[in-house]
């Protein structure tokens, strides 16, 4: 029995105190996934929550039951911690959906919380999304819990005899498995720029960024329509995109691919332009490959603005150091306290444990 | 002669406590509440020594008005009924069946005893920031202004204090209310108490000169502010003498009562109850029933003003209580109405509500004491 049953059941106003919380359990929801939609449909006209007395209140002060729709991730669970800590005891809370069970769709990220690890959980939802009708028995079976101070499963199952049902083969002899042949293929290598025949007529572009950069860049692929990719080297870098500067006037996109078995990153900027018409339908990508021993390369934020936020977000993601950009060193996107470098290939996920066979009473 | 002294000191002290009693007894006999119904049961009891000073301090008429109906206990009934009402017709204008399973039988009426019952026994937080002291005193300290205008308002020959200033008296209580919400909402000490408190006063100078002045314009019909006079001067109710004074009081009682057109100081989708946001357990609930009971006083004075006050048919064998029963009975219907805007209409913002009570609803004002004006110079009124 946690604290807040316990309260309910002390004292000689304990049945009036059970009473008053078990019809009066207004939930503070906290929509972080699609479970809302779910718990809105359990409180209109179809199902009507509110028959239980239990009101959806948006305000934490005032209610009494938090309703935890979803994936909770490590920044929401301090917003979930504060939610609790502001609500007046005795509080209960109950979670919704396979995500708050153990991550569900995303089991295993490196982002997720499970929310029993973060507030004291009076039932658990499963399904992904749970049924208006399972939120209600979820409701019912906490007032069953306050009002008798048992946390029951509402889960029955009956009991069979397999042996009464289905006749048994008699067990087999143990056949070992044939033992299989050692084979481990070399890891491909990984290529960015495919060349492709395509039905365009580009050549004034690309003699145009020949122009521009054809004494740095150690390759200049055409690898779909309107797609080119240009090959580097890391000490043009800088050079490289100044040329470009004046044709293209902004980043799509910063992407970063780990290649362990080559020992290095491969950091591609994909260029467009708004301003010049003729490249408006162009994506031009540069990419250079980096040592993965000691990621350093020089940020094209102050060439390019629009770099600066996808420079951060690959620097928590993957560890590549921009030179020149201030956040370096510190989380933007990401929680404080998410492990460092998430994406790379070698990082490893907590493995969550299971106690088998043990039941818990 | 000392010892025979003392004794007839005592012996005098007996007398004029027993003199002092009498007189208590005497005032309260002989204004007690006529129901023919209980009377066999009230003369027995009055025989009886010591509860007859019971019975007759029970059915003095100004301790039943204040502490009984349409005091105390109607507001406390009414407080329990009207927001149980709210929630249930809320429901079925939204399809759906509203507090239920509580009590089956009698349709759920005893979910806002339960809320009540959860907030009594939960948690009072009261945050760092707040101011301690004023904190937990003003949700207490709101109560004084709400009840105070019962003692004016008469049902019948029921009724606690009767004077000439009563209607001016019951406005500028009633016109305490918001500074008490303000004053809750500064030692809250939070963002969101702050706007709902600026709301709270825009809103405030919004409604409250319409209201007056609608308030004025009735004065002016009847030519007095003694209700026990209003009442009786109204062969035709006021509604129908002055329908436009009647408009800018409810729709002033529903700005004063933060219904929904006009719900912006509390909002709690944007501003997450405004003024009340950080109180939490039985002081919410009381912070929470204010605009309920400012509902129930407004009520009453409406009934007063417009509907006739305690007059309807008589009911046989109720006597003094006739007119105690009409009055609540109309109160509750306004209140009622109240509860109807809820469920039907969205919310102004702050702009378009302080336009219409600066604009509309003060020329109106203005109209309806020139309608009053024409109505009392053509002595159409006793």
């Amino acid at each position: 029995m946690d604290e807040n049953i316990r309260f309910l059941h002390d004292g000689p106003l304990s049945p009036i105190k059970r009473w008053g919380a078990k019809w009066s359990l207004w939930p503070v929801h906290l929509v972080t996934a699609c479970c809302g939609v779910e718990l809105a449909h359990a409180y209109a006209c179809g199902y009507d929550g509110e028959r239980l007395g239990s009101l959806n209140y948006g305000i934490a002060r005032q209610t009494n039951l938090i309703i935890v729709e979803g994936a909770i991730t490590r920044k929401m669970a301090r917003v979930l911690k504060i939610t609790w800590e502001q609500m007046p005891d005795p509080k209960f809370v109950i979670v919704m959906g396979a995500c708050g069970l153990n991550g569900g769709l995303f089991w295993n990220g490196y982002n997720m919380v499970r929310p029993s690890d973060v507030v004291p959980v009076d039932y658990f939802i499963p399904g992904c999304p749970p049924t208006p009708e399972a939120l209600l028995r979820a409701i019912r079976a906490l007032q069953d819990k306050i009002m008798s101070g048992r946390a029951d499963s509402t889960a029955r199952f009956e009991k069979v005899d397999l042996r009464d049902l289905v006749q048994m083969p008699e067990t087999p002899k143990l056949k070992r498995a044939p033992t299989p042949p050692l084979k481990i293929t070399k890891a491909p290598p990984i290529k960015v720029d495919i060349p492709r025949e395509v039905d365009w007529d580009g050549d004034e572009i690309l003699s145009l960024i020949n122009d521009k950069i054809g004494n740095y860049a150690t390759g200049i692929t055409v690898t779909g329509r309107g797609r080119i990719h240009a090959r580097i080297p890391l000490e043009r870098w800088r050079e490289t995109a100044s040329a470009l500067s004046a044709n293209f006037d902004h980043v799509r996109s910063v992407n970063v691919i780990d290649v362990p078995h080559e020992e290095k990153f491969i950091v591609e900027y994909t260029l467009s332009s708004y301003t010049d018409r003729t490249l408006t339908g162009v994506l031009l990508t540069i990419f250079t490959e980096v040592p993965r021993e000691d990621p350093v390369i020089e940020s094209l934020a102050d060439i390019w603005p629009s770099a600066d936020y996808m420079e951060r977000e690959m620097y928590e993601f993957f560890g590549v150091w921009f030179d020149g950009n201030d956040w370096m060193g510190r989380k933007f996107l990401l929680a404080p306290d998410t492990p460092d470098y998430p994406l790379r290939k070698d990082f490893e996920v907590n493995k969550e444990s299971y106690v088998i066979g043990r039941e818990r009473r | 002669m000392a010892v025979s002294g003392t004794s007839r000191q005592k012996q005098t002290d007996e007398v004029m406590e027993l003199t002092l009693v009498n007189t208590v007894f005497q005032i309260f006999s002989s204004n007690m509440m006529d129901i023919p119904v209980i009377k066999p049961l009230v003369d027995v009891l009055m025989t009886v020594p010591i509860v007859k000073y019971l019975v007759a301090l029970i059915l003095w008429k100004p301790f039943f008005a204040v502490i009984l109906v349409p005091g105390l206990t109607g507001l406390m009934l009414s407080l329990l009924f009207i927001i149980w009402f709210e929630r249930k017709l809320t429901a079925r204008i939204q399809w759906r069946m509203g507090p239920l399973e509580i009590s089956r039988s009698i349709g759920g009426i005893l979910q806002p005893l339960a809320d009540g019952m959860r907030y009594f026994f939960q948690e009072i937080i009261i945050h760092k920031e707040a101011h301690r002291p004023y904190f937990v005193q003003f949700p207490i300290l709101a109560f004084i202004p709400v009840l105070l205008p019962v003692l004016f308002i008469p049902a019948g020959t029921v009724y606690a204090i009767r004077t000439p200033y009563a209607l001016p008296v019951i406005v500028s209580l009633i016109s305490m209310i918001p500074v008490v919400i303000m004053a809750i909402g500064w030692a809250s000490n939070s963002r969101l108490a702050f706007i709902g408190t600026v709301r709270e006063a825009f809103m405030y100078f919004g409604y409250e000169i319409p209201f007056i002045i609608a308030v004025l314009a009735m004065a002016v019909l009847y030519g007095t502010s003694d209700l026990y006079l209003i009442v009786e001067k109204q062969r035709v109710w006021g509604i129908a003498l002055n329908p436009i004074s009647a408009l800018v009081f409810l729709i002033t009682m529903a700005m004063a009562t933060s219904r929904l057109p006009f719900e912006i100081a509390e909002a709690d989708q944007e501003i997450a109850f405004g003024p009340f946001v950080e109180y939490s357990g039985i002081l919410f609930g009381l912070t929470m029933t204010l605009a309920y009971e400012k509902m129930y006083i407004l009520g009453l004075l409406f009934s007063v003003l417009f509907l006739g006050g305690g007059s309807g048919p008589p009911l046989p064998f109720l006597g003094d209580l006739t007119p105690v029963i009409w009055l609540y009975i109309k109160a509750v219907i306004i209140m009622c109405i109240m509860a109807f805007l809820r469920a039907v209409y969205p919310r102004y913002r702050i702009d378009q509500a302080l336009r219409l009570g600066w604009t509309y609803l003060a020329g109106l004002a203005v109209v309806s004491v020139v309608i009053a004006g024409l109505i009392s110079a053509g002595g159409l009124l006793p």
